[in-house]
């Protein structure tokens, strides 16, 4: 009886929705928190080299093997296609890793999970405000790569041509998209040792393959590709690319059936499904944490 | 005789990296440290945080580099010598959480074993008799991170034991740990040295087991140690047995009152008087406690008149044998708590 | 507590030299292949992940028109990257998670080798790092339907383990900076991934890049090793070289011997100079 009655408070929603002022605590000190370590390991100068240096190099790669296969094409469509999903995409590893790191971070490191845990803060509001830092260096990532595109690397972006509004509100809703999985990861974290510290990372890099990010869909095998329709990060680059270089979009049939607003939907549906989804899986995994008392336990090795 | 351990005008500063220009760019951890253990002791420093007693071990087990002055242990300069100095000493440190959370206590006290080179038969040996010693021998097979504070300690101990060193460096040893657990490990360390003392050329051990505990509980320190430094803002104040430091304050007159509060009236005040040393004042909850040190029992006639003169009422007055509290108090001007609490 | 006597009647005699070089290196390999067998999660996350990512660029090739032999690049460097991982997270940054734990100070404390307890962490992580090697190639080679065709199995052999030395004496080189920095050096081996992907030429050949770019990265053993292997078991991998097998292999045997000296004369220099600084026992998170 007593289990059941434990095991029933997981799907009370009112557990799941923090009210207003314990929301705004939690993000508010979890973001500045995240600032602190994220940010106060150097000087702003190596810290600027750092921004710059390591999404350049992860760029380059991909621009160097284009470069090799196509003799140095870079006016074909597919490469500005190739280019901005992996700009992008760096959005992605960071705010996931971001959030299931703070888990590794509090837990083993700074040993204050257990602290975070006895203060009446929202868990998952803490967690999110965790990721902000990250967030906040990968924009400056995906600034400079995509700057560096345009200087350097032919990709034509016409600022008066771009639609602001879509790029702005698909990347808010991608955000809070990829918030919601790092939560997943989070609570995944939760159960698991410290050598999964890198799970944010190697599930970004899985999702590489599924996410149309540097390749159309079209080109997995057809029992894969059903993978990447229900991965709301496909449509999310999808309407980044048509926001700001809508031509590039078009050459790719892979989504061209759907208009920008079908496309918006389907990435809000798919939000709110991962949203659920996320709520469900953290609040169990964070149950079963607590049940082997695994909040506390430091398992470096 | 060669000393087990041997320090002179040791010192230590640290550069504050980071530090404003307006701050201090320094920091002075020890100066001018002189010290002679013989072997076989079992030796204590006492002193408030920040004292310099970790500074000061860190140094002797080659982990921290002195900025002036030499140590030496067993003999071996711990700068120039250390990796000989390594492999005969060790050092278990109070708070500590070394060691993997997925081994068992078992593991993780054979891996630390293998570090000093010995074989894994003899080592498992010694492992099972310390760790039905320390009272651990029912959770060998449990992960660490599954023991309680107190028993990662008692794991911790048998880490630097196991390893029969000539030195061993016990930092704050009962620190987090109940008072059940703090007698069990004192009792220990009492034991292991007891039963290691040099012994005439030819006996078994003729150099015995020395061993160097810092603590800023007095009465471990009164307790356990031949002899004691006290130690303040990183100079040795005084190194002797605890008797022979306390003796040193037997002409003084000890004694402890305990009265309603102050009313306004302060230690200065007190201390102002003719044959009064000391005064510490401890309020209470709706009284005071006043700890004195007097020139002689003659001193006290003073202090009761103001003290009653300000309706101060005396509850409680009783003489004392000096502790090396007192011996502290006379030496640094002030009590550790009082010193703890400013910091 | 028990009142039986702590009298150790009789001495145990310590080891040193090689075997307490091998000791140390056991013992430290120990936790860490404990550890994976007690919580092996890291199995997904470490070999089916990584597969995954791997097959990302191989699908980037065929989108672009790549030719064949471009797959079997992408997974043979995929595989590779298991091997660098080891060396910048399991061994070189692990020093400072050990110093946040305070084990640093212990170890440092004891009359073993530094570089015994390096060797002890890559070898442990090095189960997971051939496990993640050898699913990538041999399912990537499956899925891919990649064709081998290997000239010289001994070069292949010779060429893989001296990159190996090479690599990890490396490894053991950036190990030393970490006695020395805290967070910084983390962030630094954080830096160190794709810069190495890119220049090393773990997707594509080094031949590419600029003559002196390619020979400038050489410096790192997995660039030469890398190329060398493709040579050694693809058909047009010679074509696509960038300098011949027997002459790389020459470059990664001297490279080994620079890495490994280097790698012990750094690391106690470091340990002098971080003891002299107070480092070892800092924690600054």
């Amino acid at each position: 009886m007593a289990m059941t009655n434990q095991k029933s408070k997981i799907f009370n929603l009112k557990s799941l929705v923090p009210d207003r002022q314990t929301f705004t605590r939690s993000f508010r000190m979890a973001a500045w928190l995240g600032w602190q370590i994220e940010s106060n390991w150097t000087d702003p100068f190596l810290f600027a080299i750092y921004s710059i240096i390591k999404p350049l190099s992860g760029a380059a790669i991909l621009v160097v093997m284009y470069s090799i296969v196509s003799g140095g094409n870079f006016e074909s469509p597919i490469f500005p296609y190739i280019y901005l999903g992996n700009a992008f995409y760096m959005y992605v590893g960071q705010v996931m890793t971001g959030i299931s790191w703070a888990i590794i971070d509090d837990r083993e490191h700074y040993k204050t999970l257990k602290y975070m845990y006895m203060a009446p803060i929202h868990m998952p509001t803490y967690l999110m405000g965790r990721g902000v830092a990250r967030f906040i260096v990968a924009s400056i990532s995906v600034l400079i790569t995509i700057l560096f595109g345009v200087a350097f690397l032919h990709i034509q972006i016409d600022l008066a041509a771009v639609n602001w509004g879509l790029f702005f509100l698909s990347l808010f809703i991608g955000v809070i998209m990829l918030a919601m999985m790092g939560l997943i990861l989070a609570g995944i974290t939760l159960m698991l040792a410290n050598h999964v510290w890198f799970i944010g990372d190697a599930t970004a890099g899985a999702l590489y393959l599924f996410s149309g990010a540097i390749f159309p869909l079209d080109v997995l095998p057809a029992f894969l590709r059903p993978i990447g329709f229900i991965m709301p990060i496909t449509y999310w680059l999808e309407l980044l690319r048509r926001s700001l270089v809508g031509s590039v979009a078009q050459a790719f049939p892979t989504l061209a059936g759907f208009s920008n607003a079908q496309l918006l939907y389907i990435l809000i549906g798919l939000t709110i499904v991962f949203g659920v989804l996320s709520a469900v899986v953290f609040h169990w995994c964070e149950f079963r944490a607590r049940e082997r008392g695994m909040l506390d336990m430091v398992t470096n090795y | 005789m060669e000393y087990a351990i041997h320090t002179e005008k040791l010192g230590r500063v640290y550069k504050l990296r980071h530090a404003k220009k307006e701050d201090p760019q320094e920091l002075t951890a020890l100066q001018d440290v002189n010290l002679q253990v013989k072997p076989g002791e079992l030796f204590g420093l006492l002193g408030p945080n920040g004292a310099g007693k970790t500074t000061l071990i860190k140094i002797l087990t080659t982990l921290l580099g002195p900025t002036s002055g030499i140590a030496r242990v067993t003999g071996l300069d711990v700068t120039q010598e250390a990796q000989n100095v390594r492999a005969r000493i060790n050092m278990v440190s109070g708070g500590e959480s070394s060691g993997y959370g997925l081994l068992t206590v078992r593991e993780n006290l054979w891996m630390f074993s293998q570090f000093y080179g010995l074989p894994s038969k003899a080592a498992n040996q010694r492992i099972d008799e310390l760790l039905k010693i320390v009272g651990l021998e029912d959770r060998k097979n449990t992960k660490s991170s599954d023991l309680s504070t107190g028993l990662r300690q008692k794991m911790n101990i048998v880490r630097g034991f196991m390893t029969d060193p000539d030195v061993l460096f016990l930092d704050e040893p009962t620190l987090g740990l109940d008072v059940g657990a703090s007698r069990d490990v004192r009792r220990f360390i009492r034991q292991w040295v007891d039963e290691n003392r040099p012994l005439p050329q030819g006996e078994g051990r003729g150099e015995g087991r020395t061993l160097l505990l810092t603590t800023h509980y007095m009465v471990e320190a009164d307790e356990l140690c031949d002899r004691v430094a006290i130690i303040n803002k990183g100079r040795v104040l005084a190194c002797d047995t605890p008797a022979n430091l306390k003796h040193g304050l037997q002409q003084d007159a000890i004694f402890k009152m305990t009265l309603s509060p102050l009313n306004g009236l302060n230690v200065t005040q007190l201390e102002a008087l003719a044959g009064v040393k000391k005064v510490t004042h401890t309020p209470q909850d709706g009284a005071a406690e006043l700890d004195l040190i007097l020139e002689s029992d003659d001193a006290l006639g003073g202090l009761v008149t103001l003290l009653t003169s300000n309706d101060i009422h005396i509850r409680n007055l009783q003489k004392r044998e000096p502790t090396l509290e007192d011996v502290f108090v006379d030496l640094v001007g002030h009590s550790m708590q009082e010193i703890e609490v400013r910091e | 507590m028990s009142s039986q006597s702590l009298t150790v009647h009789k001495t145990i005699p310590k080891n040193s030299g090689a075997r307490l070089f091998i000791q140390t290196v056991l013992a430290r390999a120990y936790p860490r292949i404990i550890g994976q067998q007690r919580e092996k999660s890291w199995m997904f996350f470490d070999i089916v992940m990584p597969l995954l990512a791997v097959s990302a660029y191989v699908f980037v090739y065929q989108a672009i028109g790549a030719p064949e032999e471009y797959v079997g690049f992408v997974v043979m460097g995929g595989a590779m990257t298991a091997f660098w991982m080891n060396v910048l997270w399991s061994m070189s940054s692990q020093l400072y998670w050990e110093k946040e734990m305070g084990n640093l100070a212990l170890y440092v404390m004891a009359p073993n080798s530094m570089m015994a307890i390096l060797l002890g962490m890559a070898l442990g992580g090095l189960v997971a790092t051939t496990l993640r090697a050898l699913a990538i190639t041999i399912l990537g080679s499956w899925l891919f339907q990649i064709p081998y065709q290997v000239t010289s199995f001994w070069q292949l052999f010779l060429v893989f383990t001296l990159a190996m030395i090479a690599l990890y004496g490396m490894g053991m080189l950036f190990a030393s900076l970490f006695l020395l920095l805290s967070r910084e050096a983390w962030h630094l081996s954080n830096l160190a991934q794709e810069p190495v992907y890119l220049f090393s030429g773990f997707y594509f050949p080094i031949k590419s890049l600029n003559f002196w770019v390619a020979a400038s990265a050489s410096i790192i053993p997995l660039t030469l090793g890398l190329d060398a292997m493709r040579q050694l078991v693809f058909e047009s991998g010679a074509a696509l070289g960038f300098l011949s097998v027997p002459l790389e292999i020459g470059i990664l045997a001297i490279l080994s011997v620079v890495f490994v000296t280097a790698a012990k004369y750094l690391l106690a220099y470091m340990e002098r100079l971080s003891i002299r600084e107070g480092r070892i026992t800092e924690s600054r998170r």
